[in-house]
């Protein structure tokens, strides 16, 4: 086991170093470089010179890497070309929104996965299943913005029972805890539900397949009950698909809150990164796409040891 | 003797697609004594597995069965759902087949088997676990408090069929149903596991009901034979008496498919079994019988008896014991010597693996693990050299490094010329020259390309142009393994295993190679199949003077096809020789163990010593 873990943490260093790598190159291959985009097309050599003495972009490029790197170490991503506040200062505004809405959302999805999943796997070829599987391509195929945008239409503005923007921050919650959960309902369950076809799509075919080895006639051969053999046996061997694709799908669902982030204006990552990204502020788009980088290199190592846990196999290969 | 078991009239029809249930297995009866074992005997699709979950209810979604299912004085077709599953591991303990996939892969052995102890008796957590210490010392698990903790894919293949076992003793049940429990377990383990449940059976008066598709694996065991054929009852009776006497021609025509030493022939059924959507109106197996009349395909054959088995046959009482022998045995030929077609000097292979070190290990380090050691042999033309050995013995290994698909070291020679010395475009026309069957047919077939594609593909590879004339010699390769051209349009699925087989022979021809390397060919079939492919390949060997290596760890088989044979264990040769002198005269210790082990090769002493003798005769003569 921890042989294991070293090797795959070793793994993660290895493949951060080339995340890191390819968003400096990313952001150095901009055309023109920063100093248009701060002072516009029509800057004066001058000013673009002196600028870019002030942002440390007139040494050569391998002397920039290094510098970076030795910023990143010291926990600095550099300072917004337009909202001069440092990258860390922003990311750390609005990463509790963000992380509120990301594990709510993943929460959802994995819970309803692995109800519909379980419902698909046990009915599998028979009609419940069919049904499920049907409502699964449906809903993988709309996309998120449409959802998200009748979600408002009808809660928002129809109904009138949930808030459809304007949530504030973790930090100073203003009008009180619940209110804030109130205007989380619908992001986490737009970003959420679209996880969810994929998910239980996945964990019904899983747990079919569990149910057809040797091992379920076996347990059933004891004299368990079917729901024994299908808690007892089935779920925790049907979970490690789930958990792997769950792991691969970490950066999807963020690139999904994105979306629901702007439709629901909804101060998170998400929007930050779309509004630094028109705006061509390097060094926050970066940062999050570092940060974003970090959590999908954790999320994977994360799913590797929950296989570990389900599946003693692995550990000993 | 008190039944434990007994099948009144039973029957089971399982549903296939949409239309009405297909009857699967009819009009079964059938005893299981206590203490006794029964053995239930078909070949794959005879309906003998159904027939077990049948017995403990957990057939398919959509079955329908008949008749009565007795155990002891309760018929278990009339208990509910709730009380069927008190009987199941309490009453029946079941053993499957390849524990492996039986066991739950990550749980602890030990929790599996308190599991079902503690359901059934509602003992504590820890009064389980004492329970599961001694079933493990009772199988035989070395250090039984150490393994009960661990999973089962950290035992061997025969300790875990023993973690099945002791599973299934959990609760003391009357009955024990094993299905193929010693199917693809080494002839030594296979052997251990049938005397542990003899002993057990005895000791506990427990009535066994034994699933096999191979009768020489009970012959020592069985108190009671069933014979199942196409889902009906042939022949049954005291295993005495039926081993003596078999009556039906289908279990004449299983014991004579069994492969024994110097017999020139094996007794092979033509045709396959039938499907059991048209199945004959009348006796099942009259259109694969020799002793067929007209009366036969009409009706089905009352049971009849001449004192010692019963059997479901017109003639039954004609056809005498004799005819076993009266194989149809063709001269047996002395082959000549030829020209040596492979040598194999010094030949060794290193596996590298992880080092042992966790230092060493996550800097990438490995050791090396010898899989073989200083092989040297060499093969004539037209001979079969058997290479006999455990799982792990390294005799795959031995067949890679002639195929050149691992790295060896020492020298393989196929024709005078030496494969370490060629450069890489010679070396791979050369290596046309020798070609592989592996065991399991359907597993090597690429199941999306179409038989003819996956005959005609090597031909590609040699350089022949021209679809047209692929298809042609495909097509002339198929009917020389025996099989119709028609097939060319199927795909592998299709077909059945034995066909499956000889597919992946006739790709093996299609280059004309000068000897073939048989990786366990029939070990996945079934005895009758085997015999039948078996055939073909001695046939082939004789007409075109083909040679074989004949990798397999069934003693039987490789006594009826090689020519020498090489025994190998832990990567070592122990014994190299005429086939007749090392099963005869053994002279290590391991090589006797292992033909003392083999069960058709025992029979076949005692039944066929004076044919034996004949050809051991006609072999030393040259």
């Amino acid at each position: 086991m921890i042989r294991m873990i070293t090797k795959r943490l070793l793994t993660s260093i290895f493949t951060l170093i080339i995340l890191v790598s390819v968003v400096f190159a990313m952001t150095h291959a901009t055309p023109g470089g920063p100093a248009f985009s701060i002072l516009g097309q029509k800057a004066t050599p001058a000013a673009v010179k002196a600028l870019n003495a002030r942002l440390g972009l007139n040494v050569p490029w391998w002397d920039q890497y290094f510098i970076w790197w030795g910023h990143l170490l010291q926990g600095r991503l550099g300072f917004s070309y337009l909202l001069n506040r440092p990258v860390t200062e922003l990311i750390s505004e609005y990463l509790g929104n963000t992380l509120m809405l990301y594990i709510g959302a993943i929460v959802l999805a994995v819970v309803l996965a692995i109800g519909i999943g379980l419902v698909q796997g046990v009915t599998w070829g028979r009609w419940p299943a069919r049904l499920i599987g049907a409502f699964q391509l449906a809903a993988y195929a709309l996309p998120t913005f449409f959802v998200g945008t009748m979600f408002i239409l009808y809660f928002g503005v129809e109904w009138q029972v949930l808030p459809t923007g304007g949530i504030t921050n973790l930090r100073d919650v203003h009008p009180g805890i619940i209110d804030y959960g109130r205007h989380l309902v619908l992001p986490i369950l737009t970003v959420g539900l679209l996880s969810v076809s994929g998910l239980s799509r996945y964990f019904g075919a899983s747990v079919h397949e569990e149910l057809n080895k040797d091992y379920v006639r076996t347990a059933l051969a004891k004299g368990l009950t079917f729901r024994a053999v299908l808690f007892g046996h089935v779920l925790r061997n049907a979970l490690r698909p789930l958990v792997t694709i769950l792991g691969l799908s970490f950066p999807g669902i963020f690139v999904g809150s994105v979306l629901v982030e702007s439709v629901f204006n909804y101060p998170g990552l998400g929007y930050l990164l779309w509004r630094s990204a028109l705006s061509q502020d390097y060094p926050v788009v970066s940062g999050i796409v570092l940060l974003l980088g970090v959590i999908t290199v954790v999320g994977n190592l994360l799913a590797d040891l929950v296989n570990g846990l389900l599946d003693p196999r692995e550990i000993y290969d | 003797m008190s039944a434990v078991l007994t099948l009144d009239q039973f029957a089971v029809a399982l549903r296939r697609g949409r239309g009405k249930n297909v009857p699967i297995l009819d009009d079964i009866n059938l005893t299981v004594a206590a203490g006794e074992m029964t053995a239930l005997v078909g070949e794959s699709g005879s309906g003998k597995t159904i027939a077990s979950l049948g017995v403990i209810r957990l057939l398919p979604r959509g079955a329908s069965t008949a008749g009565r299912v007795m155990l002891g004085a309760q018929d278990l077709t009339d208990l509910s759902d709730a009380e069927m599953r008190k009987v199941r591991g309490r009453d029946i303990g079941m053993v499957f087949q390849n524990p492996l996939s039986a066991l739950n892969p990550s749980t602890r052995v030990g929790a599996q088997i308190t599991e079902v102890y503690r359901l059934h008796t509602g003992e504590s957590d820890r009064a389980a676990r004492a329970r599961a210490l001694e079933l493990f010392g009772e199988v035989g698990i070395p250090n039984p408090a150490d393994r009960l903790d661990d999973y089962p894919h950290q035992f061997s293949g025969g300790m875990r069929q023993r973690v099945m076992i002791a599973m299934a003793l959990a609760c003391s049940p009357k009955l024990l149903i094993a299905d193929e429990p010693t199917t693809g377990l080494d002839l030594l383990v296979a052997r251990q596991i049938m005397a542990l449940l003899t002993k057990l059976r005895r000791e506990r008066q427990m009535g066994v009901l034994f699933i096999t598709h191979d009768l020489s694996v009970v012959e020592e065991h069985a108190d009671q034979v069933h014979v199942l054929y196409a889902g009906r009852s042939v022949e049954w009776g005291p295993a005495r008496s039926f081993f003596e006497q078999p009556r039906h021609p289908y279990s004449q025509a299983l014991l004579g498919a069994v492969p024994r030493l110097g017999q020139a022939r094996l007794v092979s059924i033509p045709g396959n079994l039938p499907d059991p959507e048209t199945r004959p109106p009348g006796c099942r197996f009259a259109p694969r019988c020799s002793y067929r009349e007209d009366a036969c395909e009409t009706a089905y054959p009352a049971a009849d008896t001449l004192g010692g088995t019963v059997f479901a046959c017109r003639r039954g009482r004609e056809i005498v014991p004799e005819v076993l022998g009266a194989v149809p045995q063709a001269a047996v030929r002395a082959r000549q010597s030829g020209p040596v077609v492979l040598q194999a000097d010094a030949l060794g292979v290193d596996y590298p693996r992880s080092a042992a070190s966790f230092l060493r290990g996550l800097l990438g380090g490995r050791d090396r693990l010898t899989a073989l050691s200083n092989i040297s042999f060499s093969l004539q033309r037209g001979q079969c050299l058997g290479v006999v050995g455990e799982s792990g013995s390294g005799k795959s290994t031995l067949g890679r490094a002639v195929l050149q698909m691992i790295p060896y070291h020492g020298r393989v020679i196929l024709d005078g010329h030496d494969f370490t010395t060629m450069g890489a475009r010679e070396k791979r026309a050369a290596r046309l020259g020798v070609q592989v069957v592996f065991q399991d047919p359907r597993e090597s077939l690429n199941p999306r390309m179409r038989i003819g594609d996956i005959v005609a593909e090597p031909l590609k590879l040699a350089g022949m142009s021209g679809s047209r004339a692929r298809r042609d010699a495909a097509a002339a390769l198929l009917n020389r393994v025996g099989l119709n051209d028609r097939m060319m349009s199927q795909f592998p699925l299709a077909v059945s295993g034995g066909q499956a087989q000889r597919i992946a022979i006739a790709r093996a021809l299609a280059t004309k190679p000068a000897m073939i390397v048989l990786d366990e060919p029939t070990s996945s079939l079934d005895v009758s199949t085997q015999a039948m492919l078996l055939n073909l390949l001695k046939d082939l060997a004789e007409t075109d003077g083909l040679s074989y290596i004949l990798i397999s760890h069934d003693i039987a088989a490789v006594s009826y096809m090689a020519d020498t044979i090489a025994v190998l264990r832990g990567g070592q040769l122990m014994e190299m020789g005429d086939a007749a002198s090392v099963l005869g005269a053994p002279q290590s210790e391991y090589t006797r163990e292992l033909v003392a082990a083999s069960p058709h090769f025992r029979s076949t002493n005692k039944m066929g010593a004076a044919s034996g003798a004949v050809a051991v005769a006609d072999k030393s003569g040259f």
